[in-house]
């Protein structure tokens, strides 16, 4: 009995003993971490080491760089196209977004998700890194009822949840970037590591903007993301039938307009239709189309030019 | 007859602080092994409920720390430091648990991956600035613009309701 005793008291020692090394050791990592000390050259180089070991690839980019990332892709669109500037619109655009967003896999980022109507005839739909989230006139005058914009909207989504947009940076820049990253322990950014690292920023958006803007993302991209609008949108209630429906008229469409916007951008219609049917097919639930819905996306955009 | 009970009392009392001791231990074990997750995003709502419209019980920030009660089809209940208690999507938060076997170079390890660890360093505010006075033709006017529009869950919940989505859905 004594025996068990004392081993017990021994794991309770052992336990306790733990537990105030781990909060030494936590707080000293909050310290360097926060930027508050001084830290010794050993520290400064364990915290590099495994920083370039542990950040390699997109998915090692923060919510908050992901950000970042964004804002500046959005306003390299935002330089190409004009706004389409109609608070009832673009209020409408927004609810329908946000309410696909909820039911989708990645409700919450960084600083939410947000929509814009972009004063272009072209039919085009881009989603830069972060929740900045475009379509242009163009493509809301194709839409003819909500479960069909839902379903554009929820391909944009789809592309911001799966970080396509992150996935076409080139590796070696965030290779440099996380070199950079992690030799700066301190808070802010010496002149030149600044330099160095807006530098790769630059590099960065001119990739991300090469494939949504210019050539497009690869076609198991746009795919994923028609799989992940059918997906979010049947979850929200929407008939997924209308991403079909959209490309539909997108076919009789795409004789005068080949060569610009989602025509060139994207797989044709018809490869995407036949994808997507087979997707519908396997959903274990497909909501029917609502009149109250059609009614109110028709009132809404009766007065879209 | 008196000396009999005395030696039952005794030999009742040892088991009894053995299991107390081991009780304690347990316990212990339990408040280490309790998880803290970490809010990653700007700021978010600690909601009543596991759903987006629900009533909102604190505003949280990048940062806060939560102690994880709880977990229901990607929601997790949890508890801020000021004892508060409400729902987060766990699109949110990141879990942080400290594995106490390697203490000499998993914390650190651990820390350094975190988005927490990494908060307002990368690719940020500053990097922003310098790009942004070296392209002095890329206006984020409209980017700020954007990020104001905002709905609230309320007017999400109208919405749904008013078109028989989400949970209001009748023929799903």
């Amino acid at each position: 009995m004594k025996k068990m005793k004392f081993w017990l008291l021994a794991l309770l020692a052992f336990i306790l003993g733990a537990i105030l090394i781990s909060c030494s050791a936590v707080q000293k990592g909050t310290d360097i971490l926060a930027g508050a000390g001084k830290i010794s050259e050993k520290d400064r180089a364990a915290i590099q080491k495994t920083s370039q070991a542990l950040r390699s690839s997109f998915a090692d980019i923060t919510e908050e760089e992901e950000y970042y990332i964004g804002r500046a892709v959005a306003a390299m669109i935002l330089s190409r196209y004009p706004v389409y500037n109609n608070d009832l619109i673009n209020g409408y655009i927004n609810t329908v977004g946000n309410a696909v967003v909820i039911y989708s896999d990645r409700p919450e980022i960084y600083a939410g998700y947000h929509f814009l109507v972009l004063d272009s005839d072209e039919v085009n739909a881009l989603a830069a890194p972060g929740g900045f989230i475009f379509i242009t006139r163009g493509i809301l005058k194709r839409c003819k009822d909500e479960e069909m914009l839902a379903s554009v909207l929820a391909h944009e989504v789809g592309h911001v949840c799966a970080k396509h947009g992150l996935q076409s940076i080139k590796k070696s820049r965030l290779v440099d970037a996380f070199r950079i990253i992690g030799q700066e322990a301190a808070k802010k950014y010496a002149p030149e590591r600044l330099a160095e690292l807006t530098g790769i920023f630059e590099n960065v958006l001119g990739d991300i903007a090469e494939k949504l803007i210019e050539r497009g993302y690869d076609r198991k991209y746009e795919y994923e993301a028609d799989e992940l609008s059918l997906m979010f949108a049947a979850k929200t209630g929407y008939n997924p039938n209308g991403l079909a429906i959209f490309l539909q008229t997108m076919i009789s469409a795409s004789s005068g307009e080949s060569g610009k916007g989602w025509f060139k951008t994207h797989p044709s219609a018809e490869e995407r239709i036949e994808n997507v049917k087979g997707e519908i097919a396997a959903l274990k639930k497909v909501p029917q189309t609502e009149v109250v819905r059609t009614e109110r996306f028709r009132s809404t955009i009766k007065d879209l030019k | 007859m008196i000396e009999e009970e005395k030696k039952e009392e005794v030999s009742m009392k040892k088991p009894f602080r053995l299991s107390f001791l081991i009780c304690a231990v347990l316990i212990l074990f339990v408040v280490m092994l309790a998880e803290t997750v970490i809010v990653k995003i700007q700021s978010m709502n600690l909601r009543k409920e596991p759903k987006f419209y629900s009533p909102t019980v604190a505003v949280l920030r990048a940062g806060e720390n939560l102690e994880r009660l709880n977990a229901q089809e990607g929601w997790i209940q949890v508890r801020t430091s000021g004892g508060l208690v409400g729902w987060v999507h766990s699109s949110a938060v990141e879990t942080k648990k400290f594995n106490l076997l390697a203490i000499d170079k998993g914390l650190k390890t651990q820390a350094s991956a975190s988005e927490v660890a990494l908060a307002s360093k990368g690719f940020n505010k500053q990097v922003e600035e310098s790009y942004r006075a070296k392209h002095g033709e890329v206006s984020y006017v409209w980017v700020e613009k954007m990020l104001q529009m905002k709905v609230s869950a309320a007017e999400i919940e109208q919405f749904l309701k008013k078109g028989k989505l989400g949970e209001f859905g009748g023929a799903r």
